[in-house]
């Protein structure tokens, strides 16, 4: 037990610099706020329980003066019982309540325009096939495997497939959309952080599925333009 | 559609060829040296529960042996960034992944929970065999010919490639040709029916096989998950049948299901986790009943909260029907459905919950006796807990847009699959051992096994974790030296190591005991239950006569107040056992029949077919009772 709760430490210290605890915008913000509650929450109970685990089996394990003792049927304790049934409903609504707030904040459904965004919002195309991503910018510029949005501007993602189901996703930047043959889905965010983050396929999508990976900008404004007006590097 | 040319043949089929065939040659210059053929004619033809579970815990714990292969392979390939561990990148990766999590599933975990329900639930009800023996022999060779299906694919170098969950559109015709998805559709269906067999079996026999006086609410809590299980399998495997079916049209015949302007590849995920949620819970509630009933007997002392452990086994199995989008949460169902699916997964941890505390209590003021069931049993509950906790974590729906598809995912269920259902077989086998052979699996080398299998275990998944919240998704064949996973990763593999060291000491053990354990008698353990009124190993027709039973645990109040159990004075007439090989030959005849649609030669379907139907009608026309009968007429 002691190994295994040092091992749970030790790989907690390195958690500090984890992808997806280090976020690098305001919808991944979210996420990672979200993890952290229902990971203190979660480990409350993980503590009560080991609690009584291990006093249990100290205080009543077989020794040799009790062998051959044979303990009396005890009744149920109807408060014991009535605790640890409502106990948990209110540590799940505590957790329930920004679940489903977060959950009305950040998700878009299939096919549902939701484009009423501002102004200032711009639109990448994503289309996903085996195995790379095409990032088409309003300009009409066209990009393989390589995002590059400019920090502090909202960003709307269209995504589609040309055969099998991807999954979009950019650990730092947000959660992870599925990408669907025929099928239009949606996501948006916000980048708050200049730099380089790795994006990934996370839908298992045939032979070559572990080099489906893109790489993603955050540049500052200036950049960007400069970047996306720049049609022929790209070969546009 | 051929069988691939011997010159194409990647290396570890061919290594796995002569292998295998040096194994079989060995197999069979013992038996016929040690004169075993006529036990393996008795066991081909029997209709006993006890041989009929003893062969699902063999055969299971064969292509365990399988999937835990797979396992290291996968894990040997992981170990370092960038590696190329011999064959084990692109597609052969993606084959071995596949068929580790569906042999796993549905070979290993499936076998192993089916094959102690045989053994153990009619002994705990005071039935004398299951309610149709007949059947149950077929459920069995049907596993056996789905399993040997899906296993043969490997060695004809066309294992299925689209993972266990074989999603469309990827799993159509369109992006993965050839036969190697056939052979998992067809598997499964063969191997489904059987599943679905024995769930009717067990409800019509803890319904109607009951020792009198045995109400619903004496059962030990084993039958009663039993019970519960088996409704959810009758619910839950249509519809993956319903759902393969589809895929196979599809891949056979053109039609577009999840395709194309008609179809969507997001009914295939709907039907699958209709099937899939359902799954996990009637891979984890056989287990539940067998860790009450071993912590039950090793505390020395009643269940705690036998009422609350009853209600809760049957809440989860209610709401395991209501929580499959959770596993679709990135699909974009939309806020509504994603907010629902969250609630209702996390209300599952209310009941999981009461059963945690239950059994915790069971032991505050007992006796606790750590034996090697029983520490298994201790294993599982902050196992289990961990897993349980990550659940409630990817309940919470926006939170999954993270976790999902990655590691994290990874590390949750092997933590509820490893530390629930496994876990709980190995305590069921080590408990029922005696009831399988008569003797008691070596103590030391059992612990052995437990030690190294469950800090193997926690090292191997905890890391997975942090993997997963570092941006590593699943099913990937390698990762750079940039993504920061090396550590972690290469800790995981050693990890993966440990537990496989760790089943060397099961073949140990059982080589041991059979060498020089010595038979026990009725009741080694100090049961409650009327399983350990019979004799060691069971015989065929265990209760003669059936007893009368008074309360719960009714053997362990007679046994404490020294009196045997009373007789019955009106038992119900026992299921009548046969000497039959014919279920051998429907599900040997199923196998031609599934071959001929997996290469899609129509001669050899057209066969298969005729032979079924031709099964049906003679077995409709025959019944082997009837020799019984007669003779309870005479007398």
């Amino acid at each position: 037990m002691k190994k295994m709760l040092s091992i749970l430490l030790l790989l907690f210290l390195t958690a500090c610099d984890l992808r997806v605890l280090n976020p690098a915008s305001d919808y991944a913000r979210t996420l990672t706020d979200l993890i952290y509650l229902s990971f203190g929450l979660m480990m409350l109970v993980f503590i009560v329980v080991m609690v009584l685990f291990v006093q249990f089996i100290r205080k009543f394990k077989e020794t040799p003066d009790r062998s051959d003792f044979i303990p009396g049927d005890e009744k149920e304790n109807k408060w014991l019982e009535i605790t640890w049934t409502v106990l948990p409903f209110i540590i799940l609504a505590v957790l329930a309540v920004p679940t489903v707030k977060a959950t009305y904040e950040l998700t878009s459904t299939i096919g549902q325009g939701t484009s009423q965004a501002n102004e200032e919002a711009m639109v990448v195309e994503v289309v996903g096939q085996q195995y790379n991503w095409v990032f088409t910018y309003e300009n009409g510029k066209e990009s393989a495997d390589e995002l590059v949005v400019p920090v502090d501007r909202e960003v709307h993602f269209r995504l589609t497939s040309k055969d099998v189901i991807h999954s979009f996703w950019v650990p730092k930047l947000a959660g992870k959309i599925d990408v669907i043959p025929g099928k239009t889905t949606r996501l948006q965010f916000t980048p708050r952080k200049i730099g380089t983050f790795q994006g990934k396929c996370a839908e298992f999508c045939g032979a070559e599925h572990t080099l489906m990976r893109f790489e993603t900008q955050v540049v500052s404004e200036g950049e960007f333009q400069q970047w996306l007006n720049d049609i022929e590097e790209e070969g546009g | 559609m051929n069988v691939p040319f011997i010159g194409e043949v990647p290396s570890d089929i061919v290594v796995s060829w002569i292998f295998v065939s040096l194994i079989g040659v060995l197999l069979l210059w013992w038996l016929t040296k040690k004169e075993q053929w006529p036990t393996i004619w008795e066991y081909a033809r029997t209709t006993d529960n006890r041989k009929i579970g003893t062969m699902y815990i063999l055969f299971a714990f064969l292509f365990f042996i399988r999937g835990g292969m797979d396992a290291m392979f996968i894990r040997s390939q992981l170990a370092v960034p960038e590696s190329e561990f011999w064959v084990f990148q692109s597609q052969k990766y993606n084959e071995v992944f596949t068929t580790h999590g569906t042999v796993m599933i549905f070979f290993v975990a499936m076998p192993l929970l089916i094959g102690l329900m045989n053994i153990a639930v009619p002994l705990q009800l005071g039935a004398n065999d299951l309610a149709f023996p007949y059947l149950n022999a077929i459920s069995f060779w049907l596993f056996v010919s789905g399993a040997v299906i899906f296993n043969m694919a490997f060695f004809f170098n066309a294992a299925p490639n689209a993972g266990w969950t074989a999603y469309a559109p990827l799993s159509s015709d369109t992006f993965t040709t050839g036969p190697n998805n056939n052979y998992y559709i067809f598997g499964l269906q063969i191997s489904g029916m059987g599943t679905i067999l024995t769930a009717i079996n067990m409800i019509v026999t803890i319904i109607r096989l009951r020792a009198p006086g045995m109400k619903l609410t004496r059962m030990p809590l084993f039958p009663w998950a039993t019970l519960v299980t088996s409704f959810l399998i009758i619910i839950a495997f249509p519809v993956l049948t319903v759902a393969l079916l589809l895929l196979t049209f599809d891949r056979l015949y053109g039609t577009s299901f999840f395709l194309g302007e008609l179809g969507s590849p997001i009914y295939y995920q709907h039907l699958f986790w209709i099937f899939g949620h359902p799954e996990v819970y009637i891979l984890i509630l056989p287990a539940f009943g067998i860790f009450s009933d071993i912590i039950s007997t090793f505390s020395r002392k009643r269940i705690y909260g036998y009422r609350s452990m009853v209600i809760a086994i049957a809440l989860i199995g209610l709401l395991g029907f209501m929580v499959w989008a959770h596993h679709m949460f990135t699909v974009g169902l939309g806020a509504l459905a994603n907010s629902v699916f969250a609630i209702t997964t996390m209300l599952i941890a209310v009941p999981t919950g009461i059963k945690v505390f239950n059994w915790l209590f069971t032991m505050r003021k007992g006796v606790v006796r750590i034996k090697t069931p029983m520490l298994f049993s201790l294993g599982f509950i902050p196992t289990f807990v961990l897993g349980g906790v990550t659940g409630v974590m990817l309940a919470v729906a926006a939170a999954d847009y993270q976790y999902h598809d990655s590691y994290f995912v990874v590390a949750h269920f092997h933590y509820t699959m490893i530390g629930g259902t496994i876990l709980g077989a190995f305590a069921g086998i080590y408990y029922y051992y005696p009831k399988m052979t008569g003797k008691v699996l070596d103590e030391t080398l059992g612990r052995w096994h437990f030690w190294l299998f469950i800090i193997g275990f926690h090292l191997t998944f905890m890391p997975q974790h942090f993997a997963g919240l570092n941006g590593m998704p699943r099913r990937v064949y390698t990762y750079s030296w940039d993504d920061g996973l090396f550590l972690l990763n290469f800790v995981s593999t050693i990890g993966a190591f440990v537990m496989g060291a760790s089943m060397l000491f099961v073949v140990w053990n059982l080589y041991k005991t059979h060498r020089y354990g010595e038979k026990v008698g009725k009741d080694p353990w100090d049961g409650r239950t009327l399983e350990w009124s019979v004799d060691s190993p069971a015989p065929e027709h265990p209760f003669d006569p059936v007893p009368q039973v008074n309360s719960r645990d009714a053997f362990w109040y007679a046994k404490i107040s020294e009196e045997s159990l009373p007789a019955a004075e009106n038992p119900r007439p026992s299921p009548i056992p046969v000497q039959t090989i014919q279920p051998v030959v429907l599900a040997g005849i199923l196998g031609v029949m599934s071959i001929g649609f997996i290469y899609q030669w129509v001669w050899m379907q057209v066969i298969g077919g005729v032979g079924v139907l031709s099964f049906f009608i003679l077995r409709s026309l025959t019944d082997e009772r009837k020799k019984a009968y007669r003779k309870e007429e005479e007398s």
